[in-house]
């Protein structure tokens, strides 16, 4: 059987709580719509702002849309906190200044995107909230029935979706969704030039030097594959008798069925270090 | 929900008391495996394995050409192996198929420049290399599934001559269809700078994939589980999905980036400008009978991204069909227990004897 790498068990019981917890409070505010007055006449027409106001709240702290939007970036929870670059210390502290300003104005501009994303987000809540209202009408939910409740909460969720979906096809979304993840990942990089430059004042290798052995690695990898691939194909004379055998007891083994073949196995490329049966 | 919860008093003392059996359900439910089907590793190279699944007591020992799965680099696939009763392999494994599945595994810091090229080549054209070798045999069957479809479309087109039948699952062809919503947001997306920035953490893509439908996704599925009286089983094989949704890998960066550009923000596949390794890929190529099945109400590879393909690849012998769930629905629906493998097994089985055979019973 297949390990639990991540133990989600207890991630979905969050998860599980979270959405209840939201369900109830959807709920409540069906069973208890705002009075319009102190006289105590339910206001629908308050229910919807109501709605949107939640509703925007969720967005903008949800893992399911609007913080995804920051994670999906490069920064879990957003960029709330996060600070403008390392601190540059000791003998770092020369030459850093042109990398802290430039890390600084990024986060400026991460800010500005982030609130035009909430922009959105109220766009979505609004519209949600009038699709919703428009369905139900001023149908009461004084007598909340099991059954309608889930009714009513079928139609918040379809209504959502709807207003989100018609939101984040919009081409400006698009483009401003690809403008937050290019800023936050320009961010990432210049957080790191800060942090190499550390790096390089302390003796530490940088994530330069990192990446250029790994390429070095890489490519020496592919010779030694180009000339393992040149030397089988310019066997020996006795190697190439014998590959001839092979291909004899192949063909052999092609007309009575695809049964493996002793030749065939040695073929193989690399066999797993972890052969042994078992289950995955 | 019990009827006596007839106001809203009564509705949430009934909800909490069914929220408090749900979590404790959930919670019993925690350790359950997922997986169910014997395997073991007969090939390795970098970070890719191949599993051969083994056979099943009683299955039919017919003379069957091996099945290679190649699954998507962003899930895992034991998907396909789930549960019993969901188990797509069981089901290979029981209509007598030798199946073979590749494993990604996951990347680390030095896989940061791997390229697609590789786990085309090394990859996946190393567990077909193993397998020919293992079987003597010249071609195998091969299925890809969602993005591993799109792997194996690239394969059969640069090797025809080792693809012997093309079954794909939920995979697209054209990455800019107008109801695409992941491919519009990836077109603005600065691929260079991406790269640049490391290995992309599975948590991403996952928050990336639930933002495509974020009340269904994370909420209302949760409401249904809740009110829907679902017991301990049901739970369990909730939790089976759930666990499988969040188990995503890591991204190595530039294999990431190049299937972004080259996908979502170019199009190369159907434009025909496509190259892997130096080589052109040109999916007319693909001449090997092809079975095209695709979801009708996929929010992730919209059905017309997959429709289309029959009109790009040169396979004469081509069948699509649209199946009536969405793109996990693929996997675990009770479509997925019933149409799906009975397609597969029946077209595989009809397929068998290969283009000789075909076209002697044609005559």
């Amino acid at each position: 059987m297949i390990g639990n790498p991540f133990a989600t068990g207890s991630a979905t019981d969050a998860a599980f709580t979270a959405a209840a917890g939201r369900f109830f409070e959807l709920l409540k505010t069906f069973t208890t719509p705002p009075a319009a007055t102190a006289g105590q006449t339910a206001d629908f027409g308050a229910l919807g702002t109501q709605l949107a106001g939640q509703f925007e709240q969720w967005l903008k702290g949800s893992s399911g849309a609007g913080a995804a939007f920051a994670a999906a970036a490069g920064f879990p929870g957003g960029a709330a906190g996060w600070p403008p670059g390392a601190v540059p210390l000791g003998p770092a502290a020369a030459g850093q200044g042109a990398q802290a300003q430039n890390a600084w104005e990024l986060l400026m501009k991460l800010g500005t995107l982030q609130g035009e994303l909430a922009r959105y987000w109220s766009e979505i809540a609004q519209d949600s909230a009038q699709r919703f209202m428009a369905r139900v009408g001023g149908g009461g939910a004084a007598d909340l029935t099991s059954e309608r409740a889930l009714a009513l909460y079928e139609t918040w969720v379809h209504c959502a979706e709807e207003a989100y979906g018609a939101t984040v096809r919009k081409e400006d979304f698009c483009r401003l969704q690809a403008e937050l993840a290019n800023t936050a990942t320009a961010l990432l990089l210049a957080q790191r030039r800060q942090a190499d430059t550390l790096a390089r004042a302390w003796g530490l290798p940088t994530r330069e030097e990192a990446d250029a052995l790994q390429r070095q690695i890489r490519e020496l990898r592919q010779q030694l594959a180009e000339r393992a691939a040149g030397s089988s194909a310019n066997p020996s004379p006795r190697k190439s008798a014998a590959r001839k055998a092979a291909a004899g007891k192949t063909a052999a083994a092609r007309k009575s069925g695809p049964k493996a073949t002793a030749r065939g196995r040695r073929a193989a490329p690399r066999r797993a270090r972890s052969g042994g049966k078992g289950r995955a | 929900m019990s009827d006596s919860a007839t106001g809203p008093a009564g509705l949430f003392v009934d909800l909490g008391a069914r929220a408090a059996e749900t979590l404790a359900r959930l919670r019993l439910a925690r350790d359950v495996e997922v997986g169910c089907s014997a395997r073991r590793a007969v090939w390795t190279a970098e970070k890719t394995t191949l599993y051969e699944y083994l056979p099943l007591a009683g299955a039919p020992r017919a003379r069957r050409r091996p099945l290679l799965v190649c699954f998507a680099l962003v899930n895992r696939p034991y998907i396909l192996d789930l549960q019993p009763d969901t188990s797509l392999i069981r089901r290979l494994l029981g209509a007598g198929f030798p199946v073979y599945m590749v494993e990604w595994g996951d990347p680390d810091d030095g896989d940061r420049q791997r390229e697609l090229n590789d786990y085309l080549e090394q990859g996946l054209g190393g567990c077909v290399r193993h397998i020919l070798a293992a079987h003597g045999i010249d071609s195998l069957d091969l299925m890809g599934v969602c993005q591993g479809g799109v792997f194996s479309l690239c394969y059969s087109a640069l090797h025809p001559g080792e693809v012997a039948n093309l079954v794909t699952l939920t995979t697209a062809v054209d990455f800019q269809t107008p109801d695409d919503l992941l491919s519009k947001w990836m077109r603005g997306l600065d691929t260079e700078l991406l790269a640049r920035a490391g290995n992309v953490p599975g948590e991403l893509l996952n928050a990336l994939f639930l933002a495509l439908m974020p009340f269904r996704l994370t909420q209302h599925k949760y409401v249904r589980l809740l009110t829907g009286g679902a017991d301990q089983r049901a739970v369990e094989d909730f939790v089976r999905m759930e666990r499988w949704i969040f188990d995503s890998p890591p991204q190595a960066a530039v294999a990431l980036m190049q299937y972004v550009r080259w996908f979502y923000q170019e199009n190369r596949l159907i434009r025909g400008t496509l190259e892997l390794g130096g080589r052109a890929v040109d999916l007319k190529s693909v001449r090997a009978p092809l079975l095209n099945l695709y979801a009708s109400a996929d929010h992730i590879v919209p059905p017309a991204a997959c429709a289309v393909m029959g009109r790009y690849v040169g396979s004469r012998d081509y069948t699509a069909c649209a199946i009536d769930t969405g793109h996990i629905g693929m996997y675990v629906s009770r479509r997925a227990r019933e149409e799906i493998p009975q397609r597969i097994i029946g077209w595989l089985g009809a397929h068998a004897g290969g283009a000789r055979a075909r076209r002697r019973a044609a005559r």
